[in-house]
């Protein structure tokens, strides 16, 4: 995706959007690019910053060969800052870091451009200090801003912004292209359900910790449905072990989320969204036993326990309470 | 590329180079050395890109050859290790050697090292610089002009412009200001004849890029060229380029700051009055404002005092040369005072007050080049 042609074949709108205002010369101050996971926001962002710096750019379209486009590439220009969290947040250093960066003239040109991920994820602090020069922007300062939850970014620095919606692929397209991969139909569905980035699916179709998650939650579901009594144990001997990290105890919850979800599929009969395939049979059996409104509850205590563990709750505690809400 | 290079040379420059390298850097490729050859010498630059340094080494100098064999390429070699190596090399020249794959060969004596290097053209492109922008100032002058002037510009970045030391040149002459708002401390020299059409009027240097500068150039009267361009400054002595980024924005109108006429003039030796304060400041440092009192007192006695009521109190005469103009009672930062006075290098001073309220300047007797000027503390 190393240029606007070929990032308009997934994201049209946007490339439309930024080409114009690159051949127009009028390149905002500040962008904020939103959507979901691997729908290639900071390739977009690198897109950008090279076409900003290229100097043999043709149509806008930056040449990737020149040595400012190469070393946008590899991180390594010296007037484009990327900022990426320190740990779970952007500590106020970072943006106090930027701030100086700010108050010198640039090592080579006068153009900057900073790139902030996980938006987000700026401290409140860090984000009144970026806002401060947010508002008074320099003439040849470019912001951009990259985030999947535009919603929990201050309001007051979302309105300083062009705000640029990156659309998600389509499921059945990314399961098609990993299905070329090589993937089974089962597999590539179940990845396009996950994640929209193919290079990510791959990797995760061949992890081993993921294969074994995915038993893990279909036998947490069997334990549910046949031996609520030993639910408790299950948690603590077999699922906790496992789901050790954080980001992996979502993964896990993601999963279960499925599989609720495939459930009200199947009591609507729209057989064709179905996700866990190879488990037909377990989906008829359950979905004798848990209702649709069953399972609609279900799945807002599943969200209810991300949000939870999003909070710094105990992660054991949040499976244990989770276990006997959905026992019932 | 490879050449063959006396190991105390390389070590100098290394040296040299090192101190502009950081090791919290955000941009990676900035945590190496790059190493360039060509015909007549190899270079070696080093940054954090704030300040960035070249050591330029000469093939041979005053007939005494220092490196052999050169063949022209340049890489970048990891910072961290490269110094270390070369200081521990056995034999006293080392040979140096990097293929197209990046990898580095240093040799010297029976020791091998295989080092991987990074692509130089990643490295930053400082500015070519146009000599013709130039102008020239003996070493010793320059750090003269960095040492009356860099203690005085702000530490706080809420005004970040003020973190800087300003140059400008008008009238003929070269000026350096710094300010953090509460005290000001400005230098002047005249320029010559041939420096006249300089292209810039005003610029401002960081004053962490002037302290090290300072650190680096040697106490000497050779030349060091100076040239600036849009965003950066160059100072260049034979072989040592010193780059600095300039601070981006529109510094302060200072000018209208300094008084013109004053109330009381006080004229003293710098020594006495400089130690006498810095005994009152014993006292007044666990105040917060470091503060003293001035008093003029009849028979051209100064009164300097400091009290900190859970501490104690000092009171100190002092004779000055002479006092001319209104009584005055006045309370000031001790610290500023002392900067100031250790700033001054001459060994008589002129202080010019117009009332309690209002900024004080100090100057040497002899001449009009160097200027300090101190905000009074309001006391009740």
């Amino acid at each position: 995706m190393n240029t606007w042609s070929d990032m308009a074949m997934t994201q049209p709108l946007v490339s439309k959007m930024l080409t114009n205002s690159i051949s127009k010369d009028r390149v905002s101050h500040a962008y904020l690019f939103h959507g979901s996971k691997g729908t290639g926001k900071l390739a977009i962002a690198l897109l950008l910053a090279k076409s900003i710096f290229c100097k043999n750019k043709e149509l806008g379209e930056p040449c990737n060969k020149c040595k400012d486009c190469q070393r946008i590439e590899t991180g390594n220009h010296p007037d484009v800052h990327k900022i990426i969290p320190d740990g779970k947040s952007i500590k106020k250093d970072q943006i106090l870091h930027l701030q100086k960066e700010f108050t010198y003239t640039g090592l080579e040109s006068n153009q900057k451009v900073y790139i902030i991920v996980d938006a987000d994820k700026m401290t409140n602090n860090a984000s009144n200090r970026l806002l401060k020069f947010l508002e008074e922007p320099s003439k040849m300062a470019t912001a951009m801003l990259l985030t999947e939850n535009s919603q929990s970014i201050l309001q007051t620095i979302r309105s300083r912004c062009q705000i640029m919606s990156l659309q998600p692929f389509n499921p059945s397209l990314v399961q098609e292209k990993l299905q070329e991969k090589g993937l089974s139909g089962a597999n590539a569905k179940l990845m396009a359900a996950l994640t929209n980035n193919i290079y990510a699916a791959m990797k995760l179709s061949e992890d081993e910790w993921f294969a074994n998650a995915r038993k893990l939650v279909v036998q947490l579901v069997e334990v549910l449905q046949a031996k609520p009594e030993e639910s408790m144990l299950f948690i603590h001997n077999h699922w906790m072990p496992h789901f050790k990290e954080r980001d992996q105890l979502h993964q896990g919850l993601d999963l279960l989320i499925l599989w609720f979800k495939d459930m009200i599929y199947k009591h609507i009969e729209n057989e064709d969204a179905i996700i866990y395939v190879n488990h037909m049979d377990k989906l008829e059996q359950f979905s004798m036993h848990w209702s649709r409104q069953h399972a609609i509850g279900h799945l807002y205590k599943i969200m209810e326990a991300k949000r939870k563990i999003d909070q710094n709750v105990h992660p054991a505690l949040v499976m244990e309470q989770l276990t006997l809400q959905i026992q019932r | 590329m490879k050449f063959i290079i006396q190991r105390d040379q390389l070590m100098d420059s290394v040296q040299d180079v090192m101190k502009a390298i950081s090791s919290r850097t955000t941009i990676p490729i900035l945590t190496g050395i790059k190493l360039e050859a060509h015909a007549d010498g190899v270079k070696l630059t080093g940054s954090d890109s704030d300040i960035s340094i070249e050591s330029f080494i000469p093939k041979e100098e005053e007939g005494i050859v220092y490196i052999e064999q050169i063949e022209p390429g340049s890489i970048v070699i990891q910072a961290k290790y490269f110094p270390d190596i070369v200081r521990k090399l056995p034999q006293n020249t080392v040979e140096i050697e990097a293929d197209e794959h990046l990898k580095v060969t240093i040799r010297s004596g029976n020791s091998e090292f295989h080092l991987n290097g990074q692509d130089a053209d990643e490295y930053p492109q400082l500015p070519k610089l146009h000599t013709e922008d130039s102008f020239e100032l003996p070493t010793d002058l320059l750090k003269n002009l960095i040492k009356q002037t860099v203690f005085a510009v702000s530490t706080v970045e809420t005004r970040p412009i003020l973190t800087g030391v300003n140059m400008k040149v008008a009238n003929k002459e070269l000026d350096f200001v710094a300010t953090d708002s509460h005290r000001l401390a400005s230098r002047k020299i005249p320029l010559t004849e041939e420096t006249e059409n300089i292209a810039f009027s005003s610029v401002v240097i960081p004053g962490k890029s002037l302290i090290e500068l300072n650190k680096i150039l040697e106490d000497t009267q050779e030349n060091v060229e100076i040239s600036v361009t849009e965003n950066q400054i160059l100072f260049r002595t034979k072989n040592l380029y010193f780059l600095s980024r300039l601070l981006d924005g529109n510094y302060p109108e200072t000018s209208r700051l300094i008084p013109d006429q004053s109330k009381t003039i006080v004229y003293g030796n710098t020594k006495e009055l400089l130690q006498s304060i810095d005994r009152a400041s014993l006292l007044a440092k666990e105040n917060r404002n470091n503060v003293v009192r001035f008093q003029t007192k009849t028979d051209n006695q100064l009164e300097i005092s400091s009290n900190s009521p859970e501490v104690g109190n000092v009171v100190e005469e002092v004779t000055a040369k002479s006092i001319d103009g209104e009584e005055l009672k006045i309370s000031f930062s001790a610290k500023y005072m002392m900067d100031a006075l250790k700033a001054i290098e001459s060994d008589q001073v002129k202080i010019e007050f117009t009332g309690a309220m209002r900024p004080f300047i100090i100057r040497p007797i002899d001449n009009d080049q160097v200027l300090q000027l101190i905000l009074p503390v309001r006391t009740y």
